[in-house]
């Protein structure tokens, strides 16, 4: 008994050493675990991030997207990409006396007028895509367009509509790359380019961004989206399709598509409408009839240029899904077709790559 | 006392400690990172130019002029509505209440929009077309 006690007391006095030794080295691992965690911290908040302006430009809701580590070079960029879009919009503002479009529109019949780079580019991709849409895209649909108010709820008697609709006719228009020109052969003839111009903008904005050093981002001119680069978590950017029958919901989003240097364009039947006498006044007017088309609810296109999506999203709306989907796959393109009963169609390349949440 | 001595004296009790310290630091960056930038806010825009941030879970009634005039916003019970608008179709009054995303008035130039935070990493969907 007494043995064990005596054996006791110095056993004790080394345990006390060692418990001030691992007091020490856990004090030790705590600050450096304190100083680890500050510094992962630090690393993730100093990291690219994505910063984003909106504003209203071509009489639309745009939004620009920036990825940068810099927040200061983010909004430069973004600010030039927006003075390039008001630029543009300038020159082809179908209602503004002093726009380049305009001065187009006024000499229709009396002489050919000379035109910028950007309207030369524009009005040489319409006349593409009217050949590759069977005409039902055609930008000199002015005339009709112009019958119809939006806004105020107006639509046009059909005698109008009769008077108007031999105007139209892309083939009327002439543009000359040699000497970048262009002229519309019948007085009282109009070019409208809300179904191009948009997505040209996208494209060019896109550029600015890059010129400015930004190597990922985002441009979203209404429906019309130009993506490029990664995001800041190597992801490409998410697209969200919007539920053509989602009244009012703007952000009830029928499918994600993930793109990298890819435009996407939506044409739908709900952006731009009115309800008369219980049926559908929308902003996608055929070329062939002056009213508006009624074969699909929604078309959206996937194409390496915005301007071509823009345009062959309204082309395929107004031809319908069969002769629609042709189109696409002759031009190579990936889209989604929702037909005028809520049917959905979607080209070999997308197809089981994009989900389709339950539609109600 | 040299490393090895130290490693020597560890027990598993040690171990274990050692570990749920390492958990509860890496745990607290996830915290700091997830939880708090939650406070949601809404911003009310004219013309591209932001006039009111405001948090979203206090009730209250505001006025922005546009180019048409004013636009009457209403944030209550953690959703936005606008309630006034000199805009000709009304499509922003129309739209009723709103709990994300936004609400844009293009003849006044109005856009209302709820966000998280400044840093949009984490959202879902980063545009929508149509």
């Amino acid at each position: 008994m007494i043995k064990i006690t005596e054996n006791r007391k110095p056993k004790i006095e080394i345990n006390k050493f060692h418990y001030i030794i691992h007091s020490v080295h856990y004090l030790l691992f705590l600050t450096a675990y304190c100083l680890l965690v500050f510094f992962l911290y630090s690393c993730t908040s100093h990291k690219e991030k994505i910063y984003r302006k909106s504003k209203i430009v071509m009489d639309t809701f745009v939004s620009i997207t920036a990825v940068s580590d810099s927040k200061a070079e983010a909004e430069k960029a973004i600010d030039a990409a927006f003075y390039e879009i008001e630029r543009l919009e300038k020159l082809t503002n179908f209602f503004s006396e002093n726009s380049e479009l305009n001065q187009i529109n006024r000499n229709a019949g009396i002489s050919e007028v000379k035109i910028s780079t950007d309207i030369l580019n524009i009005l040489d991709k319409a006349l593409f895509v009217s050949k590759n849409t069977d005409a039902e895209f055609d930008v000199t649909i002015g005339p009709v367009s112009a019958l119809y108010d939006f806004y105020k709820n107006i639509k046009p008697e059909e005698i109008e509509i009769k008077e108007k609709l031999p105007l139209v006719n892309y083939k009327d228009l002439i543009i000359n790359k040699k000497k970048s020109t262009a002229f519309l052969r019948k007085k009282g003839m109009l070019i409208d380019l809300g179904g191009i111009a948009k997505g040209y903008a996208a494209d060019k904005a896109e550029e600015t961004l890059e010129k400015n050093g930004i190597r990922s981002g985002l441009v979203s001119i209404a429906g019309d989206i130009k993506a490029f680069g990664l995001k800041p978590d190597k992801r490409p950017w998410q697209i969200g399709i919007r539920n053509p029958r989602a009244e009012g919901k703007e952000d009830d989003v029928m499918t994600i598509v993930e793109l990298s240097d890819m435009a996407i364009s939506t044409s739908g039947d709900y952006q731009r409408f009115f309800i008369f006498n219980g049926k559908r006044y929308h902003h996608l007017l055929s070329p062939k009839t002056g009213y508006p088309a009624g074969r699909c609810q929604g078309v959206s296109v996937i194409a390496k240029e915005g301007v071509s999506a823009d345009a062959f999203a309204t082309g395929v709306f107004i031809l319908g899904h069969e002769k629609g989907m042709k189109v696409l796959e002759k031009m190579g393109f990936e889209g989604l077709i929702v037909d005028n009963q809520g049917k959905v169609y979607t080209t070999q390349g997308i197809r089981g790559k994009v989900e389709f949440k339950q539609r109600s | 006392m040299s490393l090895n001595s130290v490693l020597k004296s560890t027990t598993i009790a040690d171990k274990i400690l050692l570990a749920l310290l390492i958990l509860v630091s890496l745990s607290g960056i996830v915290f700091v990172k997830e939880l708090l930038p939650e406070a949601k806010r809404v911003m009310i825009e004219v013309n591209g130019h932001p006039v009111y941030i405001l948090p979203k879970d206090k009730d209250r009634t505001v006025s922005v002029e546009g180019p048409e005039g004013v636009t009457v916003i209403e944030i209550k019970d953690q959703r936005v509505r606008v309630t006034e608008s000199p805009c000709h179709n009304k499509l922003c009054i129309r739209q009723g209440w709103i709990e994300s995303g936004a609400i844009v008035c293009i003849p006044n130039r109005v856009v209302v929009t709820i966000s998280n935070h400044e840093d949009e990493s984490n959202k879902i969907v980063d545009a929508i077309t149509g």
